[in-house]
């Protein structure tokens, strides 16, 4: 099977797998840095080569709203979004989950306002962790195109939506060669979308009736349940793409951890300058290794934990701020390793806040000084 | 019309007498089986009935309140792209719903023209949580907000539909059952967004007795606080009603929320009123 | 909720059937016929809500039949009835009453034109005799042979029609309508004996054995007469006298001015028809012009007639053909009940008087057999009189003197004496409360005008005894049958079944029924009822 190679920003990437995994409803409103997505389906559109609805609203908000009832009338949704919007969308991202829609979704991690600013931080992503979707990272346009196939996979095995977040400029306006697998090798990875239930006139099935304290009580449940299959299904998506097209990306990655007493653990792109870093590190004797988290939700703790066993620390880089707290990764992780028998020290680093460059040399310096010291419980701000 | 097959079921929770219940049988019995409904936190959420019990016989789908025509734009997209364009989609709303939060989805979705029905059933407040005013409530009616009266006017729903020159807006009201079905018929054979605003008297919210609501439905249009017309295109005015023949004391007095304005008031709302009901008429005028 | 019944999702795919909203409820919609007003003030009880359906439905064939099962003589009545009915239509509260008279008038005339029959009826042997074929007896004996009877009608005159042919004038009651409608009834196959009075009391005790039962309906013939009147002058007389000439087309001749006195029908009958003779006729009436028994109409068209009306007003001396009179505040229906107005006093000049202030039966051959109050036999609610089998009816037994009463009491007597024969309890007459005006919706019935029957040119008129008031044209008639609220008489329409928020209302076969575990009571469909069919019942429970 011919694979074609072409130099691809991470938009244009994602939009490549937006059109790839066939979606018939693409609700979309333009926001910077995410703008180049709906461009692109918009061309692909007009060239009749994706052949879907696209309807742009007036707002994100319509957008997911618009989103919802399509999935739940039977069909593959797609949409893109960034910062703003996510943020506007915030009430219906919930609303999507109890709808169980399986709507997957592009979101370019940008600064979120006030004040203005247009720059990769994952604020507005990891903001809406409680939303029940699934949340993944990519690191390069490549895995944002194969993200988006995969996530259809695991978000309609278990009929939750997905978001797929690529940083801003960093990954979403970067050129890289992409291979584009064909249209027969995504077709057979990913089958046609049937619900069990769907609108449709005739069928007497209808959503979103109030329910008894019991029934939305067991519906959460049930929502966790799903969640909790997410995992395995994730690792599952991941190994057949490999199979089908030689590229995998894992649910967490462990890059260079044999017997790694340091561990970097991050998200998105700075993924690939902690590889430059590890790789130094590893020049100079120092055990280090990286623990990229492409699935940030569900969180994988089980494979965190097995990841992270035996390394004494274990650094994480969090491009995202939550005042009061700190860096949402090092929070979520301290409590996934929280019991652990001889547990590594988790130093939080608030790298990247707002956008500002994090180069290799400056993470192997990072990595330094947390193997010197003791872990702080607060988080430590660092450029 | 007995040949009538209806939608909405018996054992909903509407209130005895509820101009909006009767609407709603009207409006999707005469949409039909082939018809998704979307309906937003609303007394129609209340008639579509508590999980896993529905009121309608159609299949709705309930969104957020502001959210009814992104929703209905949603669902129309994806039947078309299953082969279901003959399908009809209807968003039932209340008015708050639709002259307040709802009001930047449903221009969006007018602008698109989408391919939907979307009736506003205009009850001119927020009834299901208490009757507060929306921005649909008249001037000096006294709601649970503003307990004095309001003190800024009716927005005009129609018109501002019109000006989007979507190919069909309307005003019916269940007292003029006819007019309401003939609307109702005409909207469903016509494609792109079509708006219907339903007058539906709220018994409670407005004081009124249990049988009075087709009635007082009726003392709206005579009145001449509620003309029934239609337009299309933004451009062609037609008036369907039977004209303005009384004074809009009439329609105030059996009212318990207007039971506290003054003569100057009442002849305010009366300007008001003949001020609207004339340049209805000049738009309406043959060219 | 049971949780065990909830479905494994969230989906809704049930109805909200399962919940019987009818517990809410704390009073029911009941369908209930009620009589219309129209009906309870009908003399003869007439379904006319129905047969105006009927005629609206432009069955005018459907109507008759509706008609004539209570009056066989609706192109009569249609148009001598003094219509209690208009006077009680709920329409009148609204706009104005419908014109229901006419509209019998209408259906009447066209049987007669179209020729339309009686269903036969094969004869039983049980045989009932009637005294007196005008109105009445005539009611009676049609009633009694649709039922089967073998029927003997005895009059004394030489026609049948009693007043409707002696004392109703042609202007107001072509023969031709009158002989029409007679002759049908006949057709039933009716035993008919005229010139036969019953003048003794063997006679009637022959009679009284010979038939299974009897029915006395020999009107009243006797007339009243004024103390201040010298009967024996040549040119003072009775009005049935004057009129019984005057109809048969030789009116007695009695000078140029003639004076009529009484302010019923009668006396305006004989003013109209001495006018036609070529008279200048005044009419005396004590009563005031408002108070006249007469129908409004006669007045009116009397006046245009040229006839000078002095109401108000008592004769009370007459001398060279000078009347005394004097003004009078009268008050009430007692004759005797009046003021005299102090210096009121006028003359009238006049060549002949002709006095027409009622009647009373002739009871001679009776008293010693029957009982009698006052003028009239005693009869009970059943119409019998104190002799086993022997009933009454009509101006005999009633100071009702409208033609229609005694067409009424005569179908009430038919119904009576076949209960009798039957050996049934007494029918009597049920009270029912009727449909009250406020209970139509009248946004069902825009306003509309009562449409004028045509009348005669002033001109036409005294040259003849043509009929002076018109018949409806069909589109008159249609658009008047349009303007009946139908009180108390469902016609279908649907509202209670359209409006009802609740699907609470359902089609059966010959109408509606209430669902009972969903209607909230709201009360909506009888708002909605545009004829009263429906009320609210309070419930307990």
């Amino acid at each position: 099977m011919s694979t074609k190679r072409v130099l691809l920003t991470g938009n244009h990437a994602a939009a490549w797998g937006a059109r790839l995994a066939r979606p018939k409803v693409v609700p979309v409103y333009p926001i910077t840095p995410q703008t180049p997505v709906l461009e692109l389906l918009t061309e692909f559109q007009a060239a009749g080569e994706f052949d879907a609805e696209i309807l742009t609203p007036e707002s994100e908000h319509s957008v997911m709203a618009a989103c919802i009832p399509a999935s739940l009338t039977g069909v593959r949704v797609f949409t893109a979004t960034a910062s703003q919007g996510l943020m506007l969308m915030h009430e219906v991202l919930h609303y999507a989950v109890g709808a169980r829609a399986p709507i997957v979704m592009v979101n370019v991690n940008r600064t979120i306002g006030s004040p203005w600013a247009f720059w990769p931080d994952q604020t507005d992503s990891v903001a809406q962790r409680d939303t029940g979707w699934i949340q993944y990272y990519v690191e390069n346009a490549q895995e944002a195109l194969d993200t988006v196939i995969q996530a259809y996979r695991v978000a309609e095995g278990v009929s939750i939506p997905a978001m797929i977040n690529l940083d801003a400029f960093y990954v979403s306006h970067a050129l890289e060669p992409v291979a584009i697998p064909e249209q027969e090798l995504v077709d057979a990875y990913l089958p046609p979308y049937r619900p069990a239930h769907f609108l449709e006139p005739g069928r007497n099935e209808s959503w979103g009736n109030v329910v008894t304290q019991e029934m939305y009580y067991r519906h959460r449940r049930d929502i966790g349940a799903a969640m909790d299959r997410v995992p395995a299904l994730a690792v599952e998506a991941d190994r057949d793409w490999e199979l089908a097209t030689g590229r995998g990306w894992g649910a967490i990655e462990r890059y260079r951890c044999e017997g790694a007493e340091i561990v970097i653990v991050t998200m998105g792109s700075m993924c690939g300058t902690a590889r430059d870093a590890v790789d130094a590190l590893r020049e100079a004797g120092v055990a280090a290794g990286l623990v990229k988290v492409r699935l940030f939700r569900p969180l994988p703790s089980a494979a965190l934990r097995k990841a992270l066993a035996g390394a004494r620390d274990v650094l994480v880089l969090d491009r995202n701020f939550s005042p009061g707290v700190g860096g949402v990764l090092h929070q979520e992780l301290r409590a996934a390793l929280y019991g652990m028998k001889s547990a590594p020290q988790v130093h939080g680093y608030l790298a990247g806040v707002g956008g500002v460059n994090v180069p290799p040399d400056r993470i192997v310096h990072f990595a330094r000084e947390a193997r010197a010291s003791d872990a702080e419980p607060e988080p430590v701000w660092v450029k | 019309m007995g040949q009538m097959i209806d939608m909405l079921c018996s054992g909903h929770a509407a209130c005895p007498g509820c101009m909006e219940a009767l609407s709603l049988r009207h409006v999707i019995a005469e949409l039909g089986p082939d018809t998704v409904a979307v309906i937003p936190p609303s007394c129609l959420a209340i008639m579509a009935g508590p999980q896993p019990f529905s009121g309608l016989r159609i299949p709705v789908y309930q969104p957020t309140l502001e959210s009814s025509a992104a929703a209905a734009s949603g669902i129309r997209r994806a039947l078309d792209v299953r082969g279901r364009k003959d399908t009809h989609v209807v968003a039932l709303a209340g008015d708050g719903g639709t002259y307040d939060i709802g009001f930047q989805s449903l221009s969006s979705a007018a602008e698109r023209n989408e391919n939907i029905l979307y009736v506003c059933f205009d009850n001119e407040g927020y009834m299901n949580t208490g009757a507060q005013k929306s921005s649909s409530t008249p001037h000096f009616a006294r709601t649970s907000s503003t307990p004095a009266g309001k003190h800024s006017r009716k927005k005009n729903l129609t018109e501002i539909m019109a000006a989007h020159e979507i190919p069909y807006a309307a005003t019916a009201t269940p007292g003029y059952l006819d007019d309401l079905l003939q609307k109702v018929r005409k909207a469903k054979s016509m494609r792109g967004l079509r708006l219907i605003t339903l007058l539906v008297p709220c018994l409670d919210g407005w004081g009124v007795p249990d049988h009075f609501g087709v009635g007082l439905s009726r003392l709206a249009v005579e009145s001449g606080v509620f003309p029934l017309y239609e337009v299309e295109d933004g451009a062609r005015y037609k008036l369907t009603g039977p004209g303005k023949t009384r004074p809009v004391a009439d329609y105030l007095n059996v009212q318990r929320r207007y039971r506290d304005v003054d003569e100057a008031e009442v002849e305010q709302l009366q300007r008001e009123v003949d001020a609207g009901w004339q340049r209805l008429l000049e738009k309406a005028k043959p060219c | 909720m049971n949780t065990a019944a909830l479905p494994p999702t969230a989906w809704t795919t049930g109805t909200t059937e399962v919940f019987k909203t009818g517990t809410w409820r704390a009073a029911l919609p009941l369908y209930l016929h009620r009589p219309s007003p129209c009906r309870s003030a009908c003399p003869v009880s007439g379904r006319i809500a129905d047969w105006i359906g009927l005629a609206r439905a432009e069955d005018f064939y459907g109507a008759w039949t509706a008609l004539v099962e209570n009056n066989p003589f609706p192109a009569v009545a249609g148009r001598v009835c003094h219509h209690p009915c208009e006077s009680a239509c709920n329409r009148a509260g609204y706009d104005a009453a419908v014109s229901i008279c006419a509209l019998e008038r209408h259906i009447g005339d066209l049987a007669l034109a179209e020729g339309w029959r009686f269903p036969e009826t094969p004869e039983s042997e049980d045989r009932v005799a009637i005294v007196g074929g005008g109105p009445s007896g005539l009611s009676a004996a049609y009633q009694l042979r649709r039922r089967g009877y073998a029927v003997a009608i005895f009059e004394a005159g030489r026609e049948l029609g009693g007043l409707l042919r002696d004392g109703i004038p042609p202007y107001r009651l072509p023969r031709a309508v009158l002989d029409g409608e007679i002759k049908r009834i006949l057709a039933l196959g009716i035993d008919v004996h005229t010139g036969v009075a019953i003048a003794n009391t063997e006679q009637f005790l022959r009679l009284h054995g010979e038939y299974d039962a009897v029915y006395l309906a020999m009107g009243a013939r006797r007339q009243k007469r004024l103390p201040q009147l010298d009967y024996g002058k040549s040119r003072v007389m009775d009005g049935a006298a004057y009129l019984a000439a005057a109809n048969a087309g030789k009116p007695p001749a009695l000078g140029k001015r003639v004076a009529v006195i009484g302010g019923g029908s009668a006396a305006l009958d004989v003013a109209r028809s001495a006018r036609r003779a070529g008279h200048e006729v005044s009419v005396i009436a004590l009563e005031s012009e408002a108070q006249m028994p007469a129908q409004r109409e006669e007045v009116v068209q009397a006046k245009e007639e040229g006839i000078a009306l002095y109401d108000g007003a008592l004769l009370q001396s007459v001398s060279n053909g000078k009347l005394q009179c004097l003004r009078v505040n009268f008050k009430g229906n007692n004759p005797l009940e009046f003021t005299k107005i102090a210096g009121s006093d006028f003359i009238l000049e006049a060549d002949a008087i002709v006095a027409a202030i009622g009647q009373d039966p002739d009871l001679a051959a009776l008293r010693p057999l029957l009982a009698v109050d006052g003028a009239l036999l005693r009869t009970d609610a059943s119409r019998a009189t104190s002799l086993e089998g022997v009933f009454a009816g009509g101006d005999v037994a009633s100071t009702a003197r409208f033609v229609t009463q005694a067409i009424g009491m005569g179908k009430q007597a038919a119904a009576e004496i076949d209960r009798w024969l039957m050996g049934d309890e007494p029918l009597g007459t049920p009270h029912e409360d009727t449909v009250p005006g406020a209970a139509i919706n009248t946004f069902y019935h825009p306003r509309a005008e009562r449409p004028a029957a045509s009348t005669l040119a002033l001109g036409e008129r005294l040259h003849g005894y043509a009929e002076v008031k018109g018949g409806f044209a069909a589109e008159q008639a249609l658009a008047e049958a349009a303007r009946c609220f139908s009180c108390g008489r469902c016609t279908f329409c649907d509202n209670c079944f359209q409006f009802c928020p609740d699907m609470a209302v359902r089609h059966v076969p010959g109408g509606y029924a209430i669902a009972t575990e969903y209607c909230k009571g709201c009360g909506l469909c009888v708002q909605e009822c545009p004829t009263g069919s429906l009320v609210m019942r309070e419930e307990s429970r």
